[in-house]
């Protein structure tokens, strides 16, 4: 901070000039995660900045970590790499000690805490998400805050247009501020199709692209169902 | 002037010239000394029977513990030096609640098993530079029983060795050569867990030199149920009556003929 | 009240000082280009307004009227560049009457420097002037402090350096209009699709001696939404009706007089 000449001879001014090195950088983009009755999705966009700068149109961020699990970490680019390639590590010793069995989602998830949580006082700059079946066999989403606070819900925005495309869920998913026009009560909620949901995922993406510089140029579909993981892309405009 | 052992059994990690580790093999001559355990498994849980050796009258029996719980899901009966087995199952305790924290599950009874046995290897310097934390091998074998999700119930023997195996039924302790023997004889897959408690107890019998009754004598059970239990007074004394019933049935069978 | 009123400087400060910050302007990123070709000049721009990283507005107007001749394109904090160049585009016109002549080009230019001097870069308008006049054609750029330059060919804003680079690259002399207008918006669409502050359409500008300004808003518009996948058409009575009050903002009387 600091202030030339002015015609103000009575002003405080506070010349505070650090010299700190700053670990983290911001590489844009945006996820988001959806739970269906026997299936999740887990998207994200393919675009990686810096600044107004575009380092890559197709940077996957979402990812097939074996078990029928999705997992990404949004924000800086090299925490969410780290934290993923940490987890998968963790994934294969679980497995060696564990006589191969496949890791739950549910123990996916406070497995992830423990990595965040490691962190805690260096974090991963990261919101995380992950996304499979549960141990009945339903469409799982669970979100991370940078250092490990998590829940399981119905769908999860995250990164850098999640303030736009959260509300849109609320809407879209939960029904939240939409009556029933018959009873006059709260819509009543229902499991979505794959196909309504793909669209949702889809549509929230171009939207946001519309309104957000460092959304856009790709979007990639991560769906768990039983039969295994599937993948979709879509591009994205790239203005 | 030297027996072929004695120059080769002082360091614990040194090898005979004939590939021996006598020091481990001593400590499996300390379980031999102890007092008998029995494990036996069956579809509806696994059973764990042990003897207690009430050495004096003024000795109050309850305070043998020779069973006891690691989890909710997992407890393990001791023969040897039973003092050893209090680090084990410390052990065994923290790995099974660190586990049940990294991920929300309750630990496999085989991973379980595989922790304790790591433990036991720990009178020499592990391979990446793991301090030594014990002077020798332990003194004492375990028999874990435990009951997972994926495998159902399952009943192990660990050794000082730290080699462990899963077993139908298994006997350990002084009166382990005549109980397994018995064990082999009577053990099939289609055992009910009454089966198992009444068995368990009728091989401890036959090799207890005292009288079998509830002071010297103690059982537990795993199930999917009810997990790891251990039972009190009446319920052994009802087992008791029971297998005594049953041997005087047969008795009587036998008198008809 | 002329100019700028500096009233709330002490307040605003004192306001800082106590955690309550300033809100931010809206920076435009942007791209914006102009060059000189045979007998004329093009200036182009993009159409994205940014505040942030969110897109304020997707099809706004960069090039802006100095004189019927004389268009600038501007960079920077949009209110910067609208007022400035509105005061400019004034005085340029009373200047023209007071001189009963057309503004020259390079009038707009030192009136715009002197203007952005006085206020010592608080004034965020970046700007390149272009237009033809009794003298020729000409083609200039000025920051924000004051600082001015002439070339053929000129790029500003966040989207600058790819614009630059398509520039340099392609750049002749003596070109016809159209291989200028294609430079241009060859020169802006690098920056729409390599600099994020830039985005949207294109809009040109083309002043040719002896000829009407030609403004061509929205000359390109790769960026068309593609439709959406679902409806978001809601029902009637899906939105709550939490209160009902109705005013009678006036009231009507009827009178009826019988007519035999």
């Amino acid at each position: 901070m600091s202030t030339l000449a002015s015609e103000y001879s009575n002003e405080v001014t506070h010349d505070v000039i650090e010299h700190r090195f700053n670990p983290y950088s911001d590489n844009g983009g945006t996820i988001l995660g959806i739970a269906g009755e026997d299936f999740a999705v887990l998207a994200g966009d393919t675009r990686h900045t810096t600044g107004y700068s575009i380092n890559s149109r197709y940077e996957p961020k979402v990812f097939n970590i074996g078990d029928d699990l999705l997992l990404t970490a949004n924000g800086f680019q090299a925490d969410g790499t780290a934290l993923i390639k940490n987890f998968k590590n963790q994934l294969i010793q679980y497995h060696f000690n564990n006589d191969n069995k496949k890791m739950s989602i549910e123990s996916s998830a406070r497995l992830i805490q423990h990595l965040l949580y490691g962190k805690r006082f260096f974090p991963y700059y990261v919101h995380t998400i992950l996304a499979g079946l549960d141990s009945e066999g339903k469409g799982s989403i669970y979100s991370f805050d940078p250092v490990g606070s998590y829940e399981r819900e119905q769908c999860r925005a995250g990164g850098a247009a999640a303030s736009l495309i959260m509300p849109f869920l609320d809407n879209q998913v939960n029904f939240k501020n939409q009556l029933d026009p018959e009873t006059g009560n709260k819509k009543q909620l229902k499991y979505l199709k794959l196909e309504e949901v793909v669209e949702l995922v889809r549509d929230a993406f171009s939207s946001a692209t519309e309104r957000h510089i460092h959304v856009g140029d790709g979007l990639e579909i991560l769906i768990v169902t039983k039969e295994g993981v599937r993948t979709e892309y879509y591009p994205l405009k790239r203005d | 002037m030297f027996l072929t052992r004695s120059e080769y059994d002082r360091g614990v990690s040194t090898f005979s010239p004939e590939g021996r580790l006598f020091q481990v093999e001593y400590s499996l001559e300390a379980i031999k000394l102890g007092s008998t355990a029995i494990g036996i498994c069956t579809s509806e849980g696994v059973i764990l029977g042990v003897e207690k050796r009430v050495t004096s009258s003024l000795l109050e029996s309850d305070s043998i513990e020779k069973i006891m719980e690691i989890d909710k899901h997992i407890g393990c009966a001791m023969s040897g030096l039973t003092a050893d087995a209090r680090s084990m199952i410390d052990h065994a305790r923290v790995t099974s609640v660190q586990h049940d924290l990294y991920y929300h599950e309750e630990i496999g009874v085989e991973t379980l098993t595989q922790s304790v046995c790591d433990l036991a290897l720990r009178f020499g310097e592990g391979a990446s530079g793991e301090k030594r934390l014990m002077s020798r091998p332990f003194g004492v074998a375990l028999l874990i029983a435990g009951y997972d999700k994926d495998k159902g119930p399952q009943l192990y023997h660990a050794e000082p060795s730290g080699t462990f195996y899963k077993y139908d039924a298994k006997a350990i302790g002084s009166g382990s050569e005549g109980a397994q023997a018995e064990l082999q004889n009577e053990y099939h897959k289609s055992l009910t867990l009454q089966d198992a408690e009444l068995l368990a107890l009728k091989v401890l019998k036959q090799v207890m030199e005292e009288k079998l009754d509830s002071s010297n004598a103690q059982l537990a059970s795993v199930t999917k149920e009810n997990g790891f239990r251990v039972y009190d007074d009446d319920e052994i004394a009802k087992v008791i009556a029971t297998l005594k019933e049953q041997e005087k049935d047969e008795e009587g069978v036998d008198t008809e003929e | 009240m002329v100019g700028l009123s500096f009233d709330n400087y002490q307040r605003n400060q004192f306001l800082t000082q106590n955690g309550h910050n300033a809100p931010k302007a809206t920076s435009t990123g942007t791209t914006i280009v102009g060059c000189k070709f045979k007998d004329g000049v093009v200036i182009a721009a993009d159409t994205r307004a940014t505040s942030g990283p969110i897109v304020a507005d997707k099809n706004c107007e960069k090039l802006h009227r100095l004189a019927p001749k004389i268009w600038c394109a501007g960079a920077g904090t949009a209110a910067d560049t609208e007022m400035v160049t509105q005061l400019i585009s004034s005085n340029l016109e009373l200047h023209s009457l007071s001189l009963n002549r057309q503004p020259r080009v390079i009038s707009a230019l030192q009136m715009l420097k002197q203007h952005l001097f006085k206020y010592q870069g608080h004034i965020g308008a970046y700007l390149i002037v272009a237009g033809v006049d009794s003298v020729g054609s000409h083609l200039f750029s000025i920051h924000a402090h004051g600082s001015t330059d002439i070339g053929y060919y000129q790029s500003l804003g966040s989207g600058s350096l790819a614009a630059m680079a398509v520039l340099e690259r392609d750049w002749k002399q003596d070109m016809t209009r159209e291989e200028a207008i294609k430079l241009c918006s060859n020169a802006i669409e690098a920056g729409i699709w390599n600099d994020l502050g830039s985005g949207s359409n294109v809009d040109i500008c083309v002043m040719e001696c002896g000829k009407d300004a030609q403004l061509y808003r929205n000359y390109l518009t790769p960026n068309i939404r593609e439709t959406k996948a679902k409806s978001y058409k809601f029902k009637r009575g899906t939105t709550d009706v939490l209160k009902t009050s109705i005013y009678n903002l006036c009231e009507v009387n009827e009178d009826v007089t019988m007519v035999d």
